[in-house]
């Protein structure tokens, strides 16, 4: 596997986004999770959203699991970027109420999976 | 079925009519034949053709070269396309000092940013391909500079040589997710808050992957995921036939400039 991993690093010499090694790409997911965790409150105060902090902080961690088997430091640095910048647009209310409670999926049903309940709703 | 056997004897009628008026007809067979033979180059005058200067494309090539003698590092090709349109191919590294010295340069004073577009060509390794237009008001002439990069390796941004870069660069980034790097301030432009992926690239379904309904319970715009008709549908375009034959001696799309020029006799 180490081996793999050197023959791929000696083939391919690529431009790093931010980060060069994984301890700095992981400090910087840390940091944007401390920064998001922080705004929280004023985010649920300044949108007016009906969620608690403790459910968006629930949110938060969600979002950030979901990415956790990402390897590739510029994965990481490009997801990192993007939520950055969601961060700010969140900071700077340039979002919008809707825009917030995109992240809960509320009018979405979750899809069935049982055979019963797929043929009520009529699908496959 | 009376009506149905009427139909078919009419047709038959109309089948042996055809077969008698064949053989006078060869000649005119043979005038159609005639009538697509390539045209003779020699009809220069139609409008839709440009022809380009002569003078003009070897002034065009020659500064070409001398581009790319100035800067053998960066460039890799440099080529006329259309007849008369002159594009340096660079390096991805490059595009900081190129812009730079073609801004500078007295000979060039390409001072203009006019455009940057992006290219999507997903079966290529680098598939985006960063396009600067840039005008020279002092020598009345365009240059296009291309450079290539793929989904996550950022390219320098321009915004240093050329602030019109800016605005330009974060278009760039919102449609296909090139990152420039030390941009000043790069975020989306033209997508909505909350808006994921890059809508132009070649593998963003034409329809988005959600919807937007006001929700008269909520009091607000909601967003939910859209059913796909069909997963990937692949359009065959070509034509078997001809579909420009007016442009079919119009100018080659790309001609390479040679790097030295000609022996001069």
């Amino acid at each position: 596997m180490a081996g793999r991993e050197a023959v791929k690093r000696a083939v391919q010499q690529v431009r790093p986004i931010l980060s060069v090694d994984r301890e700095e790409a992981r400090k910087r997911a840390l940091n944007l999770y401390k920064a998001w965790y922080r705004q929280i409150p004023y985010i649920v105060m300044d949108y007016d959203i009906p969620m608690t902090v403790e459910q968006c902080r629930d949110k938060l961690r969600e979002e950030f699991v979901k990415h956790r088997n990402v390897t590739d430091i510029r994965v990481i640095d490009m997801l990192v970027i993007k939520g950055q910048m969601e961060l700010k647009e969140s900071v700077e209310i340039w979002k919008q109420k809707g825009h917030i409670m995109r992240y809960w999926k509320e009018s979405q049903d979750p899809k069935p999976t049982d055979f019963l309940s797929k043929f009520i709703q009529g699908v496959n | 079925m009376a009506a149905l056997i009427r139909n078919l004897g009419a047709r038959a009628a109309v089948a042996a009519l055809s077969a008698k008026h064949v053989v006078p007809a060869a000649g005119s067979t043979a005038l159609r034949m005639a009538s697509t033979t390539p045209v003779e180059p020699k009809k220069a005058d139609k409008p839709t053709v440009r022809q380009p200067d002569a003078v003009a494309r070897s002034h065009l090539s020659d500064f070409g070269r001398y581009v790319a003698e100035c800067l053998p590092k960066y460039v890799q090709k440099v080529q006329l396309t259309a007849g008369d349109e002159l594009e340096v191919l660079i390096a991805p590294e490059g595009v900081v000092p190129v812009l730079q010295f073609l801004k500078d340069h007295h000979q060039a004073q390409f001072t203009n940013l006019v455009d940057i577009a992006g290219v999507d060509v997903p079966c290529r390794k680098n598939r985006f391909e960063v396009v600067y237009n840039l005008l020279s008001l002092r020598y009345n002439s365009r240059i296009r500079v291309k450079t290539y990069t793929d989904e996550l390796t950022p390219l320098d941004s321009a915004c240093e040589v050329h602030k019109a870069a800016n605005w330009y660069e974060r278009e760039i980034w919102d449609m296909y997710g090139v990152f420039f790097a030390n941009h000043p301030d790069l975020r989306r432009i033209l997508t909505d808050y909350g808006f994921e992926g890059h809508p132009q690239r070649r593998d963003f379904p034409l329809s988005g992957y959600v919807e937007l309904r006001y929700d008269d319970e909520k009091k607000r715009v909601v967003c939910e995921p859209l059913e796909l008709a069909q997963e990937f549908r692949k359009f065959d375009l070509s034509a078997p036939w001809e579909q420009f034959p007016n442009f079919r001696n119009a100018n080659p799309p790309a001609e390479v400039v040679p790097p030295q020029a000609p022996a001069k006799k």
